[in-house]
């Protein structure tokens, strides 16, 4: 029998070291996002971030990633005041979406998800996203709501507090790639040219 | 190879022209070549934009262009971005900078004059007046017109997009 008790404290001792671990592991996670003001802290925080659905609002009412399976879903986020990266990335998924065949465009979904909810409104959202031509859905909800999707895709975003109130937001320019089956696939950076948009429609719809 | 060697050769001649006219006094704003300025189109609801530009310095002593302005914004800053691992931080520097018979380059993701506040709608077609100001006072003016983002690309010539529209029929 005193075998038998030794083996199960140490059972329980694993266990309680387990739950040390995971919950040391949870804190360091909950605590992170505090960090960011630190430069070198707001790096991509996942290895493979696990993506997955959500709900976010634009002008015609909710949308869920789920109600687009079965297409190619492209995500990017950005904010309508951006001058530069966000016009540059759009930009070049327009383009490729204007080469692409009728039969792919059905298949494919472009999500532009604001990382400035205090001032993208879903209008001037899609009014911004209505420029490109491209039929790119413009998103936004909560800043909450906002940061968990950001963070479940690996998305980071940061906003640059100059006391005016035309505030820089600094954020990743990657734009994520969702199977037909809505798993996250790929990130492709930011330097991605028409061309290297058209690839990878091509080999996800052909 | 070859564009290079006439560059080289280009760089070299108005070197020696700048040397020659400005041998009393050097005037950056006159050594300084802007080439294929022009400023981006942005939808209608973005309250500011960019414009990008190559500078040429022909001059032997290095330019730095310390300002910038413009009747088309309210703002009118020099910015660059940063990459930090994929975020793009993008902030205002005090010059940019132009190295002795070299040249920067102004590109979407990179160095801009930013337009902060345009006091117009800047749509394709226009030209906007831009102002540049050295860090010897003097000055020189541009006409950037205004071009549609859709197809220019990183770094791309506007209707370079053309070779590939038949690719994948
Ligand atoms: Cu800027």
């Amino acid at each position: 029998m005193p075998q038998h008790k030794l083996n199960r404290s140490f059972l329980l001792l694993t266990l309680a070291f387990g739950v040390f671990l995971a919950g040391s592991y949870a804190l360091i996670y909950v605590l992170k996002p505090t960090s960011d003001t630190h430069p070198s802290a707001n790096r991509i925080s996942l290895e493979s971030p696990p993506g997955g659905d959500f709900t976010l609002t634009s002008p015609n009412g909710e949308v869920s990633l789920s109600d687009f399976k079965g297409k190619l879903v492209l995500i990017y986020f950005g904010y309508t005041f951006c001058p530069d990266i966000c016009p540059t990335n759009l930009g070049n998924l327009s383009v490729a979406y204007r080469q692409i065949s009728q039969s792919q465009r059905d298949n494919l979904v472009i999500l532009f998800i604001s990382v400035d909810p205090e001032r993208d409104s879903p209008q001037r959202l899609q009014q911004y996203a209505d420029y490109f031509d491209s039929n790119i859905i413009g998103l936004t909800s909560t800043p909450e709501v906002i940061a968990e999707v950001a963070r479940r895709y690996g998305a980071v975003y940061e906003r640059v507090d100059d006391g005016s109130e035309n505030y820089a937001v600094d954020h990743s320019a990657f734009t994520y790639v969702v199977d037909q089956n809505g798993v996250l696939r790929e990130q492709l950076p930011h330097t991605h040219g028409p061309e290297q948009f058209l690839d990878v429609i091509n080999r996800y719809l052909n | 190879m070859n564009t290079t060697l006439n560059k080289t050769l280009r760089l070299t001649g108005l070197a020696l022209a700048g040397l020659m006219s400005f041998s009393v006094q050097a005037n950056q704003a006159k050594q300084l070549q802007v080439d294929n300025p022009f400023v981006r189109e942005m939808p209608p609801v973005a309250p500011a934009t960019a414009a990008f530009m190559t500078l040429i310095n022909a001059g032997d002593q290095p330019i730095a262009v310390v300002r910038a302005d413009s009747d088309a914004a309210k703002t009118v800053e020099l910015h660059t971005h940063i990459d930090d691992n994929g975020v793009m931080r993008m902030r205002e520097i005090p010059e940019i900078s132009v190295p002795a018979i070299g040249q920067t380059e102004l590109k979407p993701g990179g160095l801009h004059v930013m337009l902060i506040g345009p006091t117009r709608a800047l749509t394709e077609g226009d030209i906007v007046d831009i102002k540049l100001i050295m860090q010897d006072g003097s000055e020189k003016m541009i006409q950037a017109p205004v071009r549609k983002i859709m197809g220019m690309g990183m770094n791309r010539p506007a209707g370079s997009g053309q070779g590939m529209m038949h690719k994948h029929h």
